[in-house]
């Protein structure tokens, strides 16, 4: 095995490891919030009023042991893996359904939103670095600067109300966050003594971006491109609660207004190991 | 352009700071005579559906967002700058756990951990506590990318030799943090919490219009732009569009500071 696919090799270990922690800790952190919400000590027994304060006490005494911290955790962890993610308390039903159907729906307008902002924040970046005129600069520039300045749930609602795709909406808030880095590899691109000698011998624009431009900027690339699905999560939550999608941002926000933790667990923990799984493949 | 964006963002804060002088009513004044009134010489901008002087509640708004968002990110500074110093200056291990806590608080986008972190607070929290929670959960929400770079930073300082040297000359670590270190970490510090300020508005924007940031009846930015979820009322009013364009104004400036 040559040195390179063993540091590949390397690499990739300990970025599945790093995922597994991730998982481990992110599950402890959602197990830990369930155990010790509002209302998990209170057994039914609390209302029967034919049971003793003693008897009472003891049943207290066996539901704690049966639940310590470790043994909810370790119960917990085993349900995760299995797929079982506990019962969603204010909808009745298992948060593996829900996030089941919600989920395609979040990652539909995900993957649209971000496509779109690629997509505009690549053109507006080539916009900015190549053209020579200083207004069309400025301009794009400062289309930047306003959608950077657009809280993106105002964006949704501007999009809702006028039927426009709500993806674009997306696409929009996310283009700021995209275009900083793009303008950035274009610029440092444009400097190079490389890209001088490729025009110098001809060689059209078009083949520059594709064959140079985007080969020599993978890396960075491909990392962003992790870390804009996270920022597209983030961005959906809004969308999806004042838009009325229903998608797992919604969820998440219902859960909370609800105080409903399973569920918030469940989609904390399947979010963190989506994340992770994202930001480890694009590293 | 940089000169017009100071002038602006001191005449914001010089608004926010006089509120009570400039406001002609209180916040939470209703006129119940008059809800959803127009623009005219008693309610400049017209009041809500609730009969508040939107005038009053947008100045008052703009003293809430306006002062609490350095200080929810001076609390992302001082946390990030505390864990990263004691990590790196107790051990190894602590160094690793610091760094494995960064990438687990990362991984979740923030506005999920806002909500999760919401939702363990109790429902009838008080409109007082609730711009302090809001404030500070932000805060605390969003120390791990600071952290990263102080650790960084902090860790570079820690293998320098002329730290090494006044450790050696029995320089206490209090002067060793105060008169050494800290001048280094300013501009680290200066940078952070000018990335961190415009993102703590927009954040409490978004989260006001989602009903989880400022409660009523307290004014801030997020819930004046709540009224946009009505489209109807601004073609009748249109200065509901105010926090809006204030908003962006104060952004567009921050940007341009930057």
């Amino acid at each position: 095995m040559t040195a390179m696919p063993r540091a590949l090799l390397k690499r990739l270990a300990s970025r599945l490891l790093m995922l597994a922690a991730v998982a481990f800790a992110g599950g402890f952190v959602a197990a830990a919030m369930v155990r010790y919400s509002p209302g998990f000590d209170s057994i039914p027994e609390d209302l029967d009023p034919q049971i003793s304060p003693a008897t009472l006490r003891a049943l207290h005494e066996q539901h704690e042991r049966a639940n310590s911290l470790p043994v909810f955790y370790a119960r917990y962890l085993a349900r995760a893996v299995r797929g079982d993610l506990g019962v969603s308390q204010n909808l009745r039903q298992p948060v593996s359904d829900l996030l089941r159907r919600r989920g395609p729906v979040t990652l539909r307008l995900m993957l649209m939103g971000t496509a779109g902002g690629w997509v505009l924040a690549g053109i507006l970046a080539w916009i900015a670095v190549w053209s020579r005129r200083a207004v069309v600069k400025t301009a794009a520039s400062s289309v930047n600067g306003l959608l950077l300045a657009i809280p993106p749930a105002v964006l949704a609602l501007a999009f809702f109300f006028s039927e426009a795709p709500l993806s674009l909406a997306l696409a929009l808030a996310l283009l700021p966050r995209i275009f900083g880095t793009l303008r950035a590899l274009l610029e440092d691109f444009y400097a190079s003594p490389a890209l001088l000698a490729a025009r110098a011998r001809g060689i059209s624009p078009g083949v520059i971006a594709t064959r140079y431009i985007l080969g020599a900027g993978a890396p960075q690339l491909v990392a962003l491109s992790g870390v804009t699905l996270v920022l597209a999560f983030g961005a959906a939550i809004p969308i999806e609660t004042l838009c009325g999608v229903p998608g797992v941002g919604a969820l998440a926000l219902q859960a909370a207004i609800a105080r409903d933790m399973p569920l918030l667990c469940g989609l904390g923990l399947a979010i963190t190991v989506f994340v992770t799984a994202v930001q480890t493949a694009s590293l | 352009m940089k000169k017009a964006a100071v002038a602006l963002l001191i005449a914001v804060a010089l608004c926010a700071l006089l509120a009570p002088a400039i406001a002609p009513y209180d916040y939470s004044r209703q006129f119940r005579e008059s809800p959803n009134a127009p623009a005219g010489r008693q309610f400049l901008m017209g009041t809500d559906d609730l009969g508040r002087d939107r005038f009053s509640r947008l100045i008052y708004a703009t003293r809430f967002s306006i002062l609490l968002a350095p200080a929810a990110a001076a609390v992302s500074i001082l946390v990030a700058l505390l864990a990263s110093a004691i990590s790196v200056f107790r051990a190894r291990w602590a160094e690793q756990g610091l760094s494995g806590l960064t990438t687990l608080s990362m991984s979740l986008p923030w506005i999920f951990l806002f909500i999760m972190l919401r939702a363990m607070l109790p429902l009838n929290t008080r409109p007082a506590v609730s711009i302090l929670v809001t404030f500070g959960l932000m805060g605390i929400a969003g120390w791990a990318w600071p952290a990263r770079i102080f650790t960084a930073s902090i860790r570079q300082m820690a293998d320098s030799g002329w730290l090494l040297q006044a450790r050696a000359s029995g320089v206490s670590p209090r002067r060793i943090a105060l008169v050494h270190a800290w001048p280094h970490l300013r501009a680290v510090a200066g940078a952070q919490f000018r990335a961190l300020l415009p993102a703590y508005i927009l954040s409490e924007a978004s989260l006001g219009l989602l009903g989880l940031g400022v409660a009523e009846p307290l004014p801030s930015w997020g819930n004046l732009l709540a009224e946009l979820q009505h489209p109807d009322r601004v073609t009748d009013n249109p200065w509901i569009l105010a926090p809006l364009g204030l908003l962006m104004a104060v952004m567009i400036c921050l940007e341009a500071m930057a």
